[in-house]
């Protein structure tokens, strides 16, 4: 399943390199991030990973196929 | 190496906790000290006062929002109503049988005076009451309010942890409180807390500095930039308090801070991004080197920092960077610190950019530092972060961890740390490791695999050609040691079922021995396998005594196995005696919180040997023990044995509560639901004739024989026994005698069941001659047990009934209804057939038979000895309640009671009746006939 979060402000390389399965995009006043997620625990795991990095997910969606 | 790391003074303490090993203990159970430049936030800190009036508090918040500094704070301050209790938690936790072993002793360091036993389950009047019933029941004796403040509850997930602490807050006493600190709502009826007004809550944006405690902040940091630098500060960074950490930081090292705040408030950078970026390119080159090489690691010591090349001086580096406080926090009272998850994050990830290919050699050195410092299991994740299999196997089998991953909680850590090992690792270490894994998750057949393979790759490694004997490398007594154990817990495999068995002694050319007679094959396969189990048993005891005391005495689990694994042999081939002896030693050697899991084993397998040889009574009472350990203990569901729950299945058909048959079935369901009903022979077996006695007493003969595997299908002797005579019973009850002496023919083994239920069989057919003499066969047999005692009574009295001598019969009746009324043994009496009924109730009152056979006919156990603690009126008033599905405010208001006085009665109930949910309070209760 492919994933995109929307992530508040600029992220800088030095955060982003902590998702190396994700690729990034930057939007206005925001980053988006995504790519392949393999399971439920994987996903919550992302969503962790952003917490820890101090990261603020604004939405988070499923992609079509 | 490696002293100083654990040079934490022995409290004595940890012995509570034999399977940690972990020398950081005491910082978990310490209030963290106050950081440098802390912050006294009093509207939180009253906050936290104001909710400490009432049962639960709740900190939520995402990292770094400074929700430990708070509780910390708060608990060092005045603040709190009474002593507070610390754990700070981490995920290794998450085993309720961990968790609530370190909550005891947490609480245990904070009131001297706890009621002794709460920890310690195998202490004696404690039995058959699980741990959280009696830390609740504790909780109502304090004298004083206690807090228990559990910090980072996020960590540990999963459904069982917060599911007993739900039970704890339901049942606690009124002056328990409870401080929890999380990043994630925890798993709790949040909702009804709030509308019971019975929660706090401090939540992100309470967290969030304001403008005033931003400048306190920068004051304490000896920054003092003007009001609106400090407003733009809050607004940038959100009142995040690990940002503003940072922020001070990097404007301490600058000299035009104003400068600072101005670039980082126009940045369009995310706050932690940028931050980060400043404090890292402000390190040396070499401190750089040294956090990025440690970043492998979860927390960080010197001498550990040194051994992974961090360059010599790690010590005087991570003073500083703890001095500063930026990222570096010291672990109170030891040598040892975290680096901020921050940080570690994008540490892990520039160590992987910057020098690709390092990490798992990183790995593989730390493995063998914390090895060295004593840290095994932890050793043990980074060797299999390191993919180092063969250092990892090594290690494990060397520090007898093969027992720790078969019996304790600390199994989850040990198997997930092996989880990763591919087949493909050469050797005989790894095939055993492998081979326990298995074992582990309850697949013998794997296990029997890995451990060919083990033999295999240890026969090639030994010298070929003709060395003489004694120069053969012996393999250390530890790897010895754990081969021993393995193939004596494993057991036989289905395919060593060889022709010396079962299958072979019912061939045609049996008739030669008189068609009366069953295979007294005594000593086929089952004896070899038999001996096969006691040489191993044996092997294990020798080695035990080569290995270094001290190693022994922190694996008692070993021990325990090693007896667990003798019953469940002595079990297998009938030996009933022995293995009830060898299963109640086994019990007995369980004697620490690590051992639970064991013990709940041990005591299902002791009452499933009791519930066969009639002792009903016992086996109810070790079952249930058996079955108290898995709430909220120990004893994980992939742990859980269905042993206990088959026991008291067959105590219900054993005694022929027909209202009961409900519980049978469930008992049934639920054993079939653990993971080693269907994997061990003789469970499985044991389940398919209850399911087949279940069948037969509704009548219904075809699914009945449908349950049971046809003849073969067990290997060992026991459950081919047990399977034979069941298909025997079902065949009488339908008046097949033919069939009923075809199937006990099939039973390869001796002793007494089967000669009786062949007499039976052939004093139906009408051969009540060839019926006496294998009666006195039978009878002869030292080991009869009490159901065999009592059904070949009832095989003489029904062909004294068939002999119209009807005084003989009666006069047996009675003696076989004396021996079985103890116990309440109805089935035989139900099998017996309907014979039985006329003799019990067609005579007048002058005979003995009717009167003492009352209680044959008289359902239900109330007026009967209870194994229980009766309950009270009012308890039992109070189940009713709960019966009708009231909660405790709903029932406090039908009886007029305080809600205090229904939750004592209700933790009154639950220790009685040896459960720790209200469903299971109704269930039991039914089962006891007391509601």
């Amino acid at each position: 399943m492919r994933y995109e979060f929307r992530v508040t402000g600029d992220v800088s390389r030095l955060l982003s390199e902590a998702f190396p399965e994700l690729r990034t995009e930057p939007a206005r006043r925001e980053t988006l991030f995504f790519g392949t997620v393999s399971d439920e625990a994987h996903l919550y795991g992302l969503l962790a990973r952003f917490q820890d990095l101090g990261l603020r997910v604004e939405e988070m969606r499923r992609l079509p196929e | 190496m490696a002293s100083t790391g654990h040079a934490l003074p022995d409290t004595g303490a940890r012995t509570t906790l034999p399977w940690s090993g972990d020398p950081l203990l005491d910082a978990k159970l310490t209030v963290p000290a106050a950081p440098r430049a802390h912050v006294a936030r009093h509207r939180l800190l009253d906050g936290l006062s104001a909710g400490a009036a009432g049962p639960l508090t709740l900190i939520t918040g995402p990292a770094g929002t400074g929700k430990t500094t708070l509780a910390a704070a708060w608990a060092r301050s005045g603040g709190p109503p009474g002593p507070v209790a610390w754990l700070t938690l981490d995920m290794y936790d998450r085993t309720p049988g961990v968790f609530w072993s370190y909550v005891v002793e947490a609480l245990r360091r904070a009131l001297p005076r706890l009621p002794d036993g709460i920890g310690m389950p195998s202490a004696p009047g404690d039995a058959g009451t699980s741990l959280l019933t009696r830390l609740a029941a504790a909780t109502e004796r304090l004298p004083a309010p206690v807090v228990l403040v559990l910090d980072g509850f996020e960590k540990v997930a999963g459904r069982r942890v917060p599911a007993g602490l739900e039970f704890l807050l339901e049942h606690a006493g009124p002056l328990w409180r409870l401080v929890i600190t999380s990043r994630v709502d925890p798993l709790l009826p949040l909702h009804r807390y709030r509308a019971e007004d019975r929660l706090t809550e401090i939540r992100g944006a309470d967290l969030a500095f304001t403008p005033h405690e931003v400048a306190v902040l920068l004051r304490r940091h000896d920054l003092r930039p003007p009001e609106d630098v400090v407003q733009a500060l809050t607004r940038r960074t959100e009142g995040w308090a690990a940002g503003l950490r940072l922020c001070a930081l990097a404007m301490g090292r600058t000299d035009d801070p104003a400068a600072f705040v101005r670039s980082l408030v126009s940045s369009e950078q995310v706050v932690s991004g940028y931050l980060l970026a400043e404090v890292l390119d402000a390190q040396s080159a070499a401190t750089t080197e040294l956090l990025l090489r440690t970043s492998v690691l979860d927390r960080l010591h010197p001498d550990l920092a040194n051994a992974l090349g961090g360059g010599g001086d790690a010590e005087a580096i991570l003073a500083r960077l703890t001095r500063e406080n930026a990222f570096v926090e010291p672990v109170p009272g030891t040598t040892w610190c975290r680096v901020h998850p921050l940080f570690a994050e994008v540490l892990r990830t520039q160590l992987r950019i910057r020098h690709p290919g390092l990490a798992p050699r990183l790995h593989a050195r730390a493995a063998r530092w914390l090895a060295g410092a004593g840290c095994v299991t932890e050793a043990l994740e980074h060797a299999a972060q390191a993919g180092d299999w063969q250092y990892a196997t090594w290690l494990a089998l060397r520090q007898l961890l093969v027992g720790s991953l078969l019996a304790t909680p600390e199994a989850e850590r040990v198997a997930g740390a092996f989880a990763g090992m591919p087949s493909s690792v050469p050797g005989a270490e790894p095939a055993l490791v492998a081979a326990a894994c298995r074992l582990a998750r309850q697949d013998r057949a794997g296990c029997r695999t890995h451990l060919a393979a083990a033999e295999r790759a240890r026969d090639e490694r030994r010298p070929a050609g003709p060395h003489p004997r004694g120069t053969d490398p012996q393999p250390h007594p530890e790897v010895a040691l754990t081969h021993a154990l393995l193939r004596l817990l494993c057991g036989p495999g289905d395919g060593e079922r060889g022709e010396h068995d079962g299958v072979g002694a019912h061939g045609p050319h049996r008739g030669g021995r008189g068609d009366g007679d069953v295979g007294g094959d005594g000593d086929g396969g089952d004896g070899r396998r038999l001996r096969a189990a006691e040489e191993a048993a044996r092997a294990v005891s020798d080695l035990q005594r080569q290995l270094p005391a001290g190693l022994v005495r922190v694996h008692p689990e070993i021990e325990a196995l090693r007896l667990h694994g003798l019953a469940r042999a002595f079990l297998g081939a009938g030996r009933l005696g022995e293995a009830r002896h060898l299963g109640a030693e086994a019990v007995d050697a369980c004697t620490t919180d690590a051992t639970l899991p064991l013990r709940h084993r041990a005591l299902g397998l002791l009452a499933l040997a009791e519930s066969a040889e009639g002792a009903l009574t016992s086996a109810e009472d070790h079952a249930l023990r058996a079955l108290a350990l898995t709430e909220g203990q120990g004893v994980g569901p992939d742990q859980c044995s269905g042993a206990g729950y088959l026991a008291l299945a067959v105590v219900v058909v054993e005694r022929d509560e027909r209202e009961d048959r409900e519980a049978a079935h469930r008992r049934l369901e639920q054993a079939l639901a653990c993971p080693d009903v269907p994997d061990d022979p003789v469970l499985a077996a044991e389940a398919a004739v209850l399911r087949a006695r279940l069948e037969l007493s509704r009548g219904r003969w075809e699914a009945a024989l449908g349950a049971l595997p046809g003849p073969g299908a067990a290997g060992e002797r026991w459950p081919a026994q047990r399977l034979a005579l069941t298909r025997a019973v079902v065949a009488l009850a339908r008046g097949d005698h033919r069939a009923a002496i075809a199937a006990v023919h099939d039973v390869p083994a001796d002793g007494p069941a089967p000669l009786i239920a062949l007499a039976g069989a052939h004093l139906v057919a009408g051969r009540p001659d060839r019926a006496r003499r294998l009666l006195d066969r039978a009878c002869g047999s030292p080991r009869l047990s009490l159901p065999d005692r009592v059904a070949a009574q009832l095989v003489r009295a029904h062909a004294a009934v068939l002999a119209d001598d009807r005084t003989t019969a009666q006069r047996l009746l009675v003696d076989a209804l004396d021996a079985a009324r103890p116990e309440r043994l109805r089935r035989p009496f139900t099998d017996a057939g309907p014979w039985l009924r006329h003799l019990l109730g067609g005579i007048d009152g002058t005979a003995a038979a009717p009167a003492r056979g009352a209680w044959l006919t008289a359902r239900g156990g109330a007026a009967l000895p209870c194994p229980v603690t009766p309950l009270s009126g009012r308890e039992r008033e109070v189940l009713g309640c709960v019966q009708r599905m009231m909660t405790v405010d709903e029932i406090a208001a039908e009886l007029t009671l305080s809600v205090n006085t229904v939750k004592t009665h209700l933790r009154s109930v639950y220790r009685k009746l040896g459960v720790s949910r209200r469903r299971d309070a109704v269930e039991r209760a039914r089962e006891l006939h007391v509601l």
